[in-house]
């Protein structure tokens, strides 16, 4: 069976670093055809999801993804003149899956997405936001937690063709034992951008001396009158931390687990609905938070 | 009426002049086994050297083209003329070197600055060495500092240049290493024994005259336990209106705690094709400092590499990058961590101007073994005007939980609220945006030797002319 190229960098780079893109088998599957509506949805079957905030209105949106049968989730969202909207997915599954998320920004609207990825045997998550209109936003918000054998590859490209427009990508998770990412985020300042701003930063915090964590935070710039930046940390627990924590009292695997919660916690604060909220930290075996 | 500012492209008619060509023996263009046969012959290679460049051809014709980076579609490797032999021959002493080719280096102050400021100097006309000589009290403390070819055929390292030569850079690691394998010619041989601290620098500069021809220089440096050398790199063509290449090849072997600085300044003209290719392997405690500016060239792929496999050693990379109309420079750095509390900080600068391209590419990798080591990368990019164009790449491959990385990048014009400051402490706009550009270059002029930094002000020439629109 033919595979097809995804999570595509924008500018390829070294070969050996194995980033430029990724090749998947996909099926022919039939698909559920869901229009999003504001509130949460379940997706456990292979699905094309859209979602349209028109003129003026407000949506905020949540799919929860178990992805038991599924193999791709492809949504689109459409942000219209003035629109806001909000979508929280939350990937919570241990098979193998591909999400693509294609958002369109016009004029001063704004686009809000939360991710959360709680493991995933080999996950494929693929975001293109085009800022389409002047004064458009787009802020994302996105943490995983891998551990095991985890596999998550994530590809987000912000692409600015509205003058004014700004982009904040913030990602952050925790990975242990023989878990293994990469993290590719684009700013690409189209020479019609002038104005623009983006900023995009990564934090990992690394457990185990068997992780692997590849990042490529990219900035592509044909315009003059824009500002961008991107700033990317990885490592162990800071000991001064662990020092202090001890100190209190804490054990180290306590400490470990305090300091996870703390980089994934930041994500799960912005779920709204608290059922599901509830249903995340049982899925992270955090319940003792919710308590 | 007030007129705008202009910062200037780089001044390059110190750089332009040429010569009518020197040569004796120019190969057919392109390469086949009869033309590989031929520099062999030409250079009397010994036998492993004849099959090694045989073996390097094969491979070439076997590897593909990489697929990343700026397009070098206008280079047709079968116009490229591999080998040029000029009439001279290799001189130590600079009064025998021919009129033209002295005066070509002259021009570029070689001589004066190997009278005022360097233990030695090495100078090479299109594909060989013309001249080489290293000061006495230099010699006489063990330092060898010859060209390549010399020292192949002396006794005394024939052994050395065979179980070092392109090790580091084999020739399957793509195909321009290849290409090197095969044709390479000229370049130099430095060693530098234990103990030994050369106070002052060394230093080779390679001028490619003919047209439509290549350089393929191998440099190739061993420094010895406990041992320091700063090495300069000095490089430029005049501009033909044929593509020329420059496809050298550096290797660099860092011994226990050993230090070395390696200093370029690359001004090729717009017609060249910069593929060089540069490696440092470094031991237990050893340095490895890379200072570049990379200015000329209409491509460039340079992205000098660092392997730290001994505990405790570290690189550093300080790069400058200008381009101009008709430029793409590709430049960067990469780093591997092989080895526990290894460091490494690359600090770059880029700036684009008249449709030039510069692309940031960077690659930091942590390697399981190495606990314990930190990397901290920081770029940042200046875009003078609207045709331009920036971008960087830099990437990040962890291996281990017990290190720390960092990485940072920006990417922007030259900001109005800077401009408004200066120009509140009485400065005109001009001189504001000239201080502010000259900061910019400023963190790699301050780690090059004074001549080079003024050279590097030549190159840059930042020159901001308050009544020029």
């Amino acid at each position: 069976m033919k595979t097809t190229k995804l999570n595509i960098l924008p500018i390829p780079t070294f070969s050996h670093l194995g980033v430029n893109f990724t090749d998947r088998r996909i099926e022919n599957a039939i698909y559920d055809n869901i229009t999003l509506q504001s509130g949460s949805t379940d997706i456990t079957k292979n699905a094309q999801c859209t979602l349209t905030a028109e003129n003026g209105e407000h949506k905020s949106v949540l799919q929860y993804v178990r992805a038991d049968n599924a193999v791709l989730i492809d949504t689109s969202v459409k942000v219209e003149n003035g629109a806001v909207a909000v979508l929280v997915q939350i990937f919570d599954t241990t098979e193998p899956i591909v999400s693509k998320l294609n958002v369109d920004i016009a004029e001063n609207a704004h686009f809000e997405l939360v991710q959360l990825y709680i493991g995933g045997r080999d996950t494929v998550s693929e975001i293109k936001a085009e800022l389409s209109g002047r004064h458009s936003g787009f802020v994302s918000d996105i943490a995983y937690k891998l551990d095991n054998n985890d596999k998550l590859d994530l590809n987000l490209i912000a692409d600015h063709f509205g003058k004014n427009s700004m982009s904040k990508i913030t990602v952050g998770g925790v990975m242990s034992e023989n878990a293994d990412k990469i993290f590719k985020g684009t700013i690409n300042f189209k020479c019609s951008a002038s104005g623009a701003k983006g900023t995009e930063n990564e934090d990992v915090l690394l457990i185990g001396e068997k992780v692997r964590s590849r990042t490529v935070p990219v900035i592509l710039c044909s315009e003059e009158d824009v500002e961008g930046s991107h700033g990317a940390t990885a490592g162990r627990i800071d000991n001064a931390k662990i020092f202090y924590m001890r100190s209190r009292g804490f054990s180290d695997e306590r400490i470990m687990q305090i300091l996870a919660q703390a980089k994934i916690s930041r994500v799960i604060e912005k779920i709204n609905d608290p059922q599901t909220k509830h249903r995340v930290y049982d899925s992270l075996g955090w319940c003792d938070i919710y308590e | 009426m007030s007129e705008k500012t202009q910062i200037a492209d780089i001044d390059r008619s110190l750089y332009d002049f040429r010569f009518e060509e020197d040569e004796q023996d120019r190969l057919s263009s392109g390469i086949t086994p009869e033309i590989i046969s031929e520099i062999s012959h030409e250079k009397n290679d010994p036998d492993w050297m004849r099959k090694f460049r045989q073996h390097c051809l094969k491979v070439y014709n076997k590897m593909e083209m990489v697929k990343w980076g700026a397009p070098i579609d206008g280079l047709d490797i079968n116009n490229i003329v591999t080998y040029i032999r000029p009439k001279s021959r290799m001189n130590t002493d600079w009064e025998n070197v021919p009129e033209s080719v002295k005066e070509t280096f002259e021009r570029l102050g070689i001589p004066k600055a190997e009278r005022e400021s360097l233990a030695g100097v090495g100078a090479q006309y299109d594909s060989e060495l013309v001249y080489h000589n290293v000061r006495s009290e230099v010699a006489r403390s063990g330092v060898v500092y010859t060209d390549l070819e010399s020292a192949m055929h002396d006794e005394r390292y024939a052994e050395i240049i065979k179980s070092h030569f392109m090790k580091l850079v084999p020739p399957t690691d793509h195909k321009f290493a290849a290409l090197h394998g095969a044709v390479w010619s000229g370049g130099s041989f430095v060693y530098v024994p234990k103990n030994v601290n050369l106070e002052i620098p060394l230093q080779s500069y390679f001028r490619l005259n003919a047209k439509g021809a290549g350089q393929f220089e191998h440099t190739l440096i061993i420094l010895e336990e406990n041992s320091s050398l700063h090495f300069i790199e000095g490089c430029s063509a005049p501009k033909y209106y044929e593509a020329g290449l420059h496809a050298g090849c550096v290797e660099l072997f860092v011994g226990k705690c050993a230090k070395l600085r390696y200093s370029t300044i690359e001004n090729w003209s717009k017609n060249m094709y910069n593929l060089n290719t540069k490696r440092a392997l470094v031991e237990d405690g050893g340095k490895i400092e890379w200072v570049s500016g990379s200015f000329g060239s209409h491509v460039s792929y340079l992205y000098p590499m660092s392997i730290l496999n001994g505990a405790g050693a570290s690189a550093e990379f300080t790069g400058i990058t200008f381009a101009g109309e008709g430029q793409n420079l590709d430049t960067g750095a990469k780093i591997v961590h092989n080895a526990p509390n290894t460091s490494s900080y690359i600090n770059t600068k880029s700036i684009s101007k008249s449709g030039g391209i510069s692309t940031f590419r960077s690659s930091v990798i942590i390697n399981q073994n190495a606990v314990d080591s930190k990397s901290s990368v920081n770029c940042e990019s200046l875009m003078l005007d609207k045709i331009s164009r920036s971008d960087t790449i830099p990437a990040i491959d962890i291996k281990t939980d017990k290190c720390d990385v960092g990485h940072e990048a920006k990417i922007g014009r030259i900001s109005d609220e800077a401009i408004f400051y200066l120009t509140s402490r009485g400065l005109s706009e001009e001189e504001a945006k000239a201080m502010i550009v000259r900061g910019f270059a400023d963190n790699v002029s301050k780690e090059l030797p004074l001549e080079y930094a003024v050279e590097m002000n030549n190159l840059i020439s930042l020159e901001i002319n308050s009544n020029v629109g």
